[in-house]
């Protein structure tokens, strides 16, 4: 039996909790210009890091899909 | 159970490609000629080339055994520790990256000095190298069980075979030998992986009426289609106990305390070409290796439901690889596929070693040495040191040989040694406010903390998100939130009762100071400038100094000025940077398409006679 504890509660968790410590990385490096908008390939990189995060989340909600619609 | 496997074939395989990389590793060792080459292979190596090492270091040879084995038992979601990584890569491509390549420390403890105080340093050094050291007799462990098997060695004997092996390369080339064998090796185990899934494909097609992608999907039920363990349950193996010991506790340990990992983004040309490889590495690499690893578990569950009795009756959890390779392939594969069993072993073991015989050098060695010794002793005891290393690792086999496998005996090691060295590094990095009693306060109390947890579980209850207990064994994976909870927790209280950290001690080494960091390493202010990359021949100048000369017209180029650092390299772009130097400008000359270089430089960046070089601006 495939219930909310197998399936979309794991995932919830894994980009709630995950996503929590993502935003703050992101918060502390545009707040301290480590990352700088104002140069072209920190720019490129921004977009990277925020591509890196919807990639998985893809994968992940994808694959649960796919497990759900076999069975 | 008894399982005979491989024939002379598949031994004499293996027997070769151990020769092969041994002599592939000795090779490299010319280009080891001081410490910095020996650890951190001359920080000049391309991005595309430290990410196919850090896939050897990452897959280790417990890899495909632990993972094979949960991946039978529990299907795709053997995949949830590749794919937890991006959480913590802002922080480290924009903030510890930076801190530890411009600071140029030569080890993580030497940061703990910088930031904190010399206490701060040892005993961070000491819990580093537990954590590198019993990671290398996981190693050597998983790698005999696996061998053993075929040869019908005793498991010890095996394992003392394999450090010898490994050290004879290890040796004479250090970091530049560790990052071409990894190279090599690196390719091999992700040829031979996809190799696997592919012969088991069509394992499955040739014994079901279906194609083998087909048989492979239906022959697993959509329980083991899922990407991720139920959230608590069985106690072994669920999805918040692992993200907590793998996902926040093992991604961070692995960022930004493994020192192997360290060495190799500080082997990379520059902190770009390391973010490139980082990037790179999770986005691309880690899935291809999550199947990598897993995927003969997989197979094997398919064959289990599809071929009932192809396996071995009462198979046990770590034999799943071996028997499910001895099954799918042919002789001589099976040797070529264990053979890469062996890549990922050495590959993992070695740069551990080198790792572990720097922290030695830099941490333990230098602050105690009496006198100065010069760059060529501290090699020599750099090379003995990685011996001893070894040593200890075969000593400590038996005890993780004692875990029911070495997936729990890698998951309790995770979550009971990172957990202070993770929130002393996090805090340190991105808290200005943590003070050095706090990180004593966080190794010592929060340790302590840490060994009651283990003695009452009733404490660490709490966090268990509703796990079972398991009695007489605790909480396992769980237990890394109570260990990070309590680290935390004695370090923010400790911070906030002590003086905070005056200004000027913290300069260049917290992600507030980042953008300090280039003037820091340059010693001046960058010249940001953009410039091209100019092409030139070498010619030979008789100079003490290390700096390069170019005409006034390629300075122009590449608009760069006296002072300004350069990388100079060999242009054939496949060699990534083997063949290269970093330097600084001095003042030009009037010969067009030509740079000055002393013998010193010409020996170090190892160029040919006639092959053009690349130079660029660094800043």
């Amino acid at each position: 039996m495939l219930d909310f504890s197998r399936t979309w509660l794991p995932f919830l968790y894994l980009y709630g909790v995950g996503g929590i410590a993502f935003i703050v990385g992101m918060i502390l490096i545009l707040r301290t210009k480590a990352l700088n908008k104002e140069i072209a390939h920190h720019r490129i990189w921004l977009k990277v890091l925020y591509f890196g995060f919807g990639f998985y989340i893809t994968l992940h909600a994808v694959f649960i899909l796919l497990a759900l619609g076999s069975s | 159970m008894d399982l005979a496997v491989g024939t002379n074939l598949d031994r004499f395989v293996i027997i070769v490609y151990f020769v092969i990389v041994m002599g592939f590793g000795a090779y490299f060792g010319k280009y080891s000629k001081t410490t910095s080459d020996y650890f951190f292979g001359g920080r000049r190596f391309s991005w595309w080339l430290i990410t196919i090492s850090i896939v050897a270091t990452g897959i280790g040879s417990h890899s495909f055994v632990k993972y094979s084995t949960k991946a039978y038992q529990y299907g795709f979601s053997s995949t949830m520790t590749y794919m937890n990584d991006w959480f913590f890569m802002p922080l480290f491509m924009f903030g510890w990256l930076p801190i530890i390549y411009y600071t140029r420390v030569g080890s993580i403890p030497e940061y703990f000095e910088k930031r904190f105080n010399k206490t701060a340093r040892s005993l961070a050094t000491l819990m580093i190298l537990v954590y590198m050291i019993g990671y290398i007799a996981i190693q050597f462990l998983t790698l005999a069980t696996a061998l053993y098997r075929i040869y019908g060695i005793p498991l010890m004997a095996t394992v003392v075979i394999i450090a010898v092996a490994t050290t004879i390369y290890m040796h004479f080339g250090g970091q530049t030998s560790v990052i071409f064998t990894d190279l090599f090796q690196g390719l091999i185990l992700i040829f031979s992986g996809l190799l696997l899934f592919f012969l088991g494909l069509n394992y499955l097609a040739d014994h079901t009426a279906l194609g083998g992608l087909q048989a492979f999907w239906q022959n697993l039920t959509p329980d083991q289609k899922l990407p991720l363990a139920h959230f608590n349950r069985p106690p072994d193996f669920n999805f918040v106990g692992i993200f907590w010991q793998d996902g926040i506790a093992g991604s961070v340990g692995f960022l930004f305390l493994n020192q192997g990992l360290i060495m190799r983004f500080m082997a990379a040309r520059s902190v770009n070409e390391g973010r490139k490889a980082a990037a790179f590495n999770v986005l691309l690499v880690l899935p291809i290796s999550a199947i990598v690893v897993s995927n003969a578990g997989w197979i094997g569950r398919a064959i289990a439901n599809a071929v009932p009795g192809a396996l071995p009756a009462g198979m046990e959890g770590n034999d799943v690889f071996v028997a499910v390779t001895n099954v799918v392939s042919s002789p001589g594969v099976f040797g070529f596929i264990i053979a890469a069993l062996c890549a990922a072993l050495m590959s993992t073991a070695d740069t551990l070693v080198n790792a572990s015989s720097a922290i030695i050098v830099n941490d333990v060695y230098r602050p105690l040495a009496k006198k100065k010794t010069n760059d060529k002793e501290q090699l020599k005891i750099a090379r003995f040191t990685s011996i001893g290393v070894k040593v200890i690792a075969v000593i400590l086999v038996p005890f993780f040989n004692s875990f029911d496998s070495i997936y729990e005996a890698h998951g309790w090691f995770h979550s009971t040694f990172t957990p202070p060295l993770v929130v002393a590094v996090f805090l340190g990095i991105f808290w200005k406010r943590f003070t050095t009693p706090a990180v004593i306060a966080t190794f010592v109390l929060g340790a302590a903390l840490m060994i009651l947890g283990q003695f009452f579980p009733e404490l660490v209850k709490p966090f268990s998100h509703g796990i079972e207990l398991r009695p007489g064994r605790g909480y396992y994976y769980i237990g890394a939130l109570y260990n990070i909870a309590v680290c935390a927790g004695v370090g923010v209280i400790v911070s906030l009762f002590t003086d905070p950290e005056p200004k000027e001690k913290l300069k260049g080494l917290t992600l507030s100071d980042v953008n300090l960091l280039r003037e820091i390493f340059k010693g001046s202010k960058p010249n940001d400038r953009l410039g091209e990359g100019v092409t030139v021949l070498w010619k030979l100048i008789d100079s003490e100094e290390d700096i390069v000369c170019f005409s006034k017209h390629e300075m122009d180029k590449m608009a760069a000025e006296v002072g300004d650092l350069v990388y100079v390299s060999d242009s054939r772009k496949w060699l990534g940077g083997l063949k290269s130097i970093h330097s600084v400008y001095g003042e030009p000359h009037e010969e067009e398409g030509i740079v000055y270089i002393s013998e010193e430089q010409l020996g170090h960046g190892q160029f040919v006679k006639d092959k053009s070089l690349i130079a660029e601006k660094e800043m």
